[in-house]
């Protein structure tokens, strides 16, 4: 079992390509991976309540941790309480702490 | 050297992207959690590093250079390079060549290497980890 943290940089509101990347995260996951999710720049997007994302909220029903950067949900004035219920807020340093855990990281 | 070395490959040119924002904060969370670094610059991001990029003002704003501040990408990689030192971890940098010579950007602050694709299989063969921030 490997583990995966995507970095998560394009919204599904403008990259139809998001929904392969979401899917991708989904059967890494039920295929017995530890798959995660930090969301940075215009990837919080989608976090924020009432965002009508089917493919990324079909990721916080399976499970999967979705985390999004403080500074970008800061730079969009999007505050804790805006965000949908599963989303968690991190710091960039989870990057850093997940390649040093020897995870794979992937930007997208 | 007992610290572990991250490789990261930056494609992304100055002044166009919030993904170069983003890439400096990696830089900068990675010193800070004791890690080294080493950057592999290919394609646009090669110009990174160029010292003769200027400040100035902004005449629609009627802000002189020093009132706009505006932030040049090789004084932040020149404040890696400071906090690297510090703390006595590796802080490297390389340039393609050939993505220098294309765009005449050969004059570099000090610290910031020229080199090519083997270097980035050097790097990322010997790193803990690698990450590549590719422009979509």
């Amino acid at each position: 079992m490997s583990g995966y943290l995507f970095i998560q940089s394009q919204d599904p509101f403008t990259e139809a390509r998001t929904t392969h990347q979401f899917a991708l995260a989904r059967q890494l996951f039920a295929a017995g991976h530890a798959v995660r999710l930090l969301l940075v720049q215009n990837g919080v997007t989608p976090a924020r309540q009432g965002a009508q994302t089917p493919y990324f909220d079909a990721l916080l029903r399976d499970g999967i941790p979705v985390s999004a950067d403080d500074f970008s949900l800061r730079q969009r004035q999007i505050g804790d309480a805006d965000l949908k219920a599963a989303v968690t807020v991190a710091p960039i340093s989870t990057v850093i702490d997940a390649l040093l855990d020897g995870n794979k990281v992937i930007w997208n | 050297m007992d610290h572990r070395i991250l490789t990261f490959a930056f494609m992304e040119p100055p002044f166009e992207s919030e993904r170069t924002v983003t890439f400096f904060r990696l830089l900068d969370a990675a010193l800070a959690q004791g890690a080294g670094v080493r950057v592999f610059a290919y394609e646009g991001a090669v110009a990174l590093a160029f010292a003769r990029q200027a400040p100035h003002g902004n005449a629609v704003h009627g802000r002189d250079a020093e009132q706009e501040a505006h932030p040049l990408s090789k004084d932040w990689i020149a404040a890696l390079q400071a906090k690297a030192a510090e703390k006595g971890l590796t802080f490297e940098w390389i340039n393609c060549g050939l993505c220098v010579d294309e765009r005449g950007v050969n004059e570099v602050i000090d610290g910031c290497g020229r080199g090519g694709p083997p270097d980035l299989w050097r790097y990322a063969a010997t790193a803990f980890n690698t990450l590549t921030i590719g422009t979509r």
